[in-house]
């Protein structure tokens, strides 16, 4: 491998999004030509990463091999590098695969809309190469980057609708918990290469080198891999919708269903389970992999199973289906850290993620094509097979692969997990009884929500009749879009057929199956000849078999009868919202109890701070208090005078009344503070602070005179509180001062200014400041980023200063204006 | 804000030129004697303000015919700029350059520093800052 070829699959990467952002070009009436050039993007992406598979071949998952680095952030550990083993190079097939049916269906979907599709293919291109960039990308970070950018996308594609409000908070919240997750991902991959790196003089920043070097390099009892390996398994239970964090998913189907259909049952959702995937080599070590995981994913599973048998709304339907498969697939890599006859207990995993991206895309794909021509809700479906028979085939198609009936690749991955679980009692002992109890309730639920959706739409006995008072709240319900007619409006069902017709190769045709996917598995034990046919079950009768029939039998009953017949909404439903409301007006309050606008409350938060902070000091050093053994400070007659001036002006300050006097007062301490300085011999700062005293006099003056006169009563109250904490701090400020004006024995900082301010020592690298007066050496010079961010600060007060006070009348143009004032003044 | 006081006006037409030059002066000296960019327009704010005291907005006008803010902007600006140029070189932000040059008609090397570009533009600022918003505050009034 060259670098050209990281470049090739840079280019397999940004694909879709640059001929996404190319159909922006053509003309809004070419809708054809737009969907063939959007199309493009995906083939693209899909053929070169063909042929890059055919060319260098998967890369093995115990030595694998990345494309060459090419530079892009070395510093920061993001470089351009792509790894294709069999679970990347999987998803990559996957995403790109799915996306040109996306793309077609979404030509079907939109009809005639041009306005929906202009702004569509670009938003898909986007997303589907922030996914590309996830599966493939090397290095860890640049994974993270990519991951937030299927947020981002995908908030965009949820919120389509943007003159739907429910639609944009549904958006929101999907974008709040998926980008949450993504900062804990972040998190986790920081302080995995931080962990590794500990002892070596780099971390492992690539998926390859923890791939090879992780196993050596991890200590499975460290705390911070196993803190590393909780924040990255939270960035992808967030992403892969596990309990609780699964009600973004359903909350999700605002989306258009081309939206659905792709991110939110084939490839979105699945970067969650990717990722775990990608961790199960090396981090299913710990002993906390199966511990979390394994129930979470059972919990999900049955979770999400209960919650869609009692749904109406056929994409909430497969919404919380998808939370169980997705719950299923974590559950499988929990079950993989167990161990079973001495391998790892689990079988053909990639499989077990292909079959459902190839039931479920096709089943979200004819939801979004029913509820198009006819209703969405199943309770309106009844006998919908009279009206549109080849979209009710394929939803049947797809259904019965939900079932997992034999004959399609699902009943062969339903046996490998029931026979994972099954094989987990070496490990676990009779928690297996649970787990797979937990599995034949999700099977049963998914058999019953099978024989419904056949009952139902066949218009058979036991099929769901219509109720009474639905509503139809989100996009894509009957009469939004204009049909579209002829050959473009049958793309609405094909693509859907495409892909479940992949299920039955694999159920049918089981070697066939093998053949393509036995490359990129890695996982292959008991059944590494291949996926075992149909029949292979009934040969080999056992546990997990008669588990299956149970739950078959048991989802026909629940299915016909009229057992979970309503719909229900999910609890899990208010968590968004409470934390939304707990952030929005409990911080409302917080932030009007905090901000009173009042100067005087924030002075006395930064003055109790101050104070906390220092008696926090004196204890910590009790030393602080001791009185240094210095000479008397009160030999030098000028200063005491001065001093008393000082110390007299600031106690009258809080006694006088009027604003216009203090401001006085507050000068003539300020002036006597410059007597100060000359005194001790400081020109430059007894010169600063003598300008300044005469400009902060005119300005406040000019500013009380703007400002209302303060009420006695509100004067009044609090003053003896407010006086005590003056006096405190005062004391406080003025102990240090004396105390630091007393260490002699330190270094001080003045002496490293005196010596370096022309000409410079060693400690500067022999350069100085080239100036002799240390004050403005240090100004300009040393501490020069300080005085930069002073006349920052400085000029933004100005602005303020001119924008709060706009220009009541126009600057005089002419410079005669007003002239008479200094014309009477020369007369 | 105008206090009619003819000894207040006639010393102040003294006054101003001595001050304005004394600021110059300060901040040009600042890098070896008492001073700086920072004193230096402090100094020329506070000339600018009395004179604005004593003849007027108009008289201040014809003094600084500018908005004050554009001196802000330039100072900043030069500030940044005296800042960021090390870094074409391949130094460090504010990396000062220090030298001499010879002058024909004197005798003494002229010592130099790169760090006076930056406080003219302190003293800009400081300047535009001071004066604007006293001119600012005062038309509030008026």
């Amino acid at each position: 491998m060259t670098t050209s070829t990281t470049f090739w699959l840079l280019f397999c990467v940004l694909a879709p999004t640059l001929l996404g952002l190319a159909t922006l070009w053509l003309p809004k009436k070419a809708i054809t030509a737009r969907t063939l050039l959007a199309l493009l993007g995906p083939v693209l992406s899909f053929a070169i990463l063909v042929q890059h598979l055919a060319t260098h071949g998967v890369s093995s998952i115990t030595a694998p091999v990345a494309s060459p680095v090419v530079e892009w952030i070395p510093i920061l550990h993001m470089n351009l590098s792509f790894m294709t083993d069999g679970l990347g190079g999987f998803f990559g097939l996957l995403v790109s695969g799915i996306g040109i049916l996306i793309v077609l269906y979404a030509r079907g979907y939109f009809g005639p809309d041009e306005a929906s599709l202009y702004r569509f293919y670009p938003t898909l291109g986007f997303f589907t190469t922030a996914m590309m960039g996830i599966v493939l990308s090397d290095y860890l970070l640049v994974t993270v980057m990519f991951w937030e950018l299927t947020s981002i996308s995908s908030f965009l594609l949820i919120g389509w609708d943007r003159y739907d409000k429910h639609a944009v908070k549904l958006a929101m919240q999907a974008f709040f918990t998926t980008g949450l997750g993504g900062m804990f991902l972040m998190g986790g991959v920081l302080m995995l290469g931080y962990a590794t790196g500990i002892n070596h003089d780099e971390g492992l920043w690539r998926w390859s080198e923890v791939l090879t070097q992780g196993a050596a390099r991890f200590n499975p009892s460290d705390p911070l891999i196993i803190a590393a390996f909780g924040l990255m398994l939270f960035g992808a239970t967030t992403k892969s919708a596990q309990w609780p964090f699964h009600y973004w998913l359903p909350g999700a189907m605002a989306a258009p269903t081309p939206v659905s259909a792709y991110l939110h049952s084939a490839t979105m959702v699945k970067a969650g389970v990717f990722l775990v995937g990608r961790m199960f080599p090396v981090f299913a070590v710990l002993q906390i992999w199966g511990n979390i995981i394994i129930p979470l994913g059972a919990f999900t599973m049955v979770l999400g199973a209960l919650i869609a048998l009692n749904q109406h709304d056929l994409k909430r339907i497969f919404a919380y289906t998808t939370v169980s498969q997705l719950g299923l697939l974590i559950c499988m890599y929990g079950l993989g850290s167990l161990h079973y006859e001495g391998h790892p207990n689990i079988e053909w995993d990639i499989t077990q993620i292909a079959n459902h991206a190839f039931y479920k895309a096709p089943l979200f794909i004819i939801a979004g094509a029913l509820g198009h021509y006819i209703s969405r809700d199943i309770t309106q479906l009844n006998g919908a097979f009279k009206k549109q028979p080849w979209m009710v085939i394929t939803m049947l198609l797809g259904g019965y692969a939900l079932a997992a009936g034999p004959g399609t690749i699902s009943f062969p991955a339903k046996e490998f997990f029931l026979h994972a679980i099954y094989d987990a009692h070496e490990s676990i002992g009779s928690w297996w009884m649970l787990l797979m109890a937990m599995a034949a309730i999700t099977a049963m639920c998914n058999v019953a929500i099978f024989v419904r959706l056949l009952t139902t739409l066949m218009g058979w006995p036991g099929g769901m009749k219509p109720a009474s008072g639905h509503g139809h709240d989100d996009h894509g319900a009957h009469g939004e879009h204009e049909h579209e007619h002829g050959f473009w409006a049958q793309l609405i069902w094909i693509p859907a057929l495409v892909l479940v017709s992949l299920q039955y190769v694999g159920g049918l045709m089981p070697g066939l199956w093998s053949q393509w996917f036995a490359p990129l598995e890695t996982n292959m034990y008991h059944f590494a000849e291949g996926v075992p046919g149909a029949l292979h079950a009934f040969m080999h009768p056992g546990v997990p078999l008669y588990v299956s029939l149970v739950a078959i039998a048991a989802g026909v009953t629940v299915g016909l009868s009229g057992l979970m017949r309503g719909a229900i909404v999910d609890v899990h439903d208010r968590i968004y919202p409470a934390m939304y409301w707990l952030a929005v007006t409990g911080g409302g309050r917080a932030f009007r109890t905090i901000q009173t606008g009042r100067f005087r409350n924030y002075l006395v938060f930064v003055l109790l701070a101050f104070l906390a902070a220092y008696v926090a000091a004196m204890i910590l050093d009790p030393a602080m208090m001791d009185v240094p053994p210095a000479e008397s400070p009160f030999e030098f007659v000028p200063g005491v005078l001065l001093g008393v001036i000082i110390c007299a002006t600031s106690i009258l300050m809080p006694i006088v009344q009027s604003r216009v006097v203090r401001v006085i007062i507050l000068g003539s301490c300020g002036f006597s503070v410059v007597g100060m300085y000359l005194l001790y011999q400081a020109p430059d700062l007894a010169l600063t602070q003598l300008m300044f005293e005469i400009i902060s006099v005119i300005l406040f003056v000019l500013v009380l005179r703007m400002l209302p006169d303060l009420k006695e009563t509100d004067r009044a109250s609090g003053r003896w509180w407010r006086f005590s904490l003056g006096t405190l701090t005062g004391l406080a400020i003025g102990w240090l001062t004396f105390i630091s004006a007393q260490s002699g024995a330190e270094p001080k900082l003045g002496e490293f200014f005196a010596k370096n301010s022309y000409t410079g020592t060693p400690d500067t690298q022999g350069r100085g400041g080239g100036g002799h007066n240390i004050v403005n050496v240090t100004l300009v010079d040393f501490r020069g980023f300080d005085t930069l961010g002073e006349i920052t600060v400085l000029s933004i007060a100005a602005l303020g200063v001119f924008s709060l006070f706009p220009r009541r009348k126009p600057l005089p143009t002419e410079l005669e204006f007003d002239d008479s004032v200094v014309r009477g003044a020369t007369a | 804000m105008t206090i009619s006081s003819p000894v207040l006006r006639n010393s102040m037409r003294l006054i101003l030129p001595l001050t304005l030059l004394y600021a110059l002066y300060a901040m040009l000296k600042g890098h070896n004697e008492p001073g700086g960019g920072f004193i230096g327009g402090m100094i020329f704010a506070t000339a600018i303000c009395t004179y604005r005291m004593s003849h007027g907005f108009a008289a201040q006008l014809r003094l600084m015919p500018i908005h004050p803010r554009y001196l802000i902007f330039l100072g900043l600006g030069m500030a940044l700029g005296t800042s960021a140029i090390p870094l074409l070189f391949g130094y460090p932000f504010l990396r000062s350059a220090v030298g001499e040059f010879h002058l024909p008609f004197s005798a003494h090397p002229f010592h130099y520093a790169s760090a006076m570009a930056f406080d003219l533009g302190v003293m800009l600022v400081v300047v535009g800052v001071a004066v604007g918003m006293i001119t600012q505050l005062s038309e509030e009034l008026e």
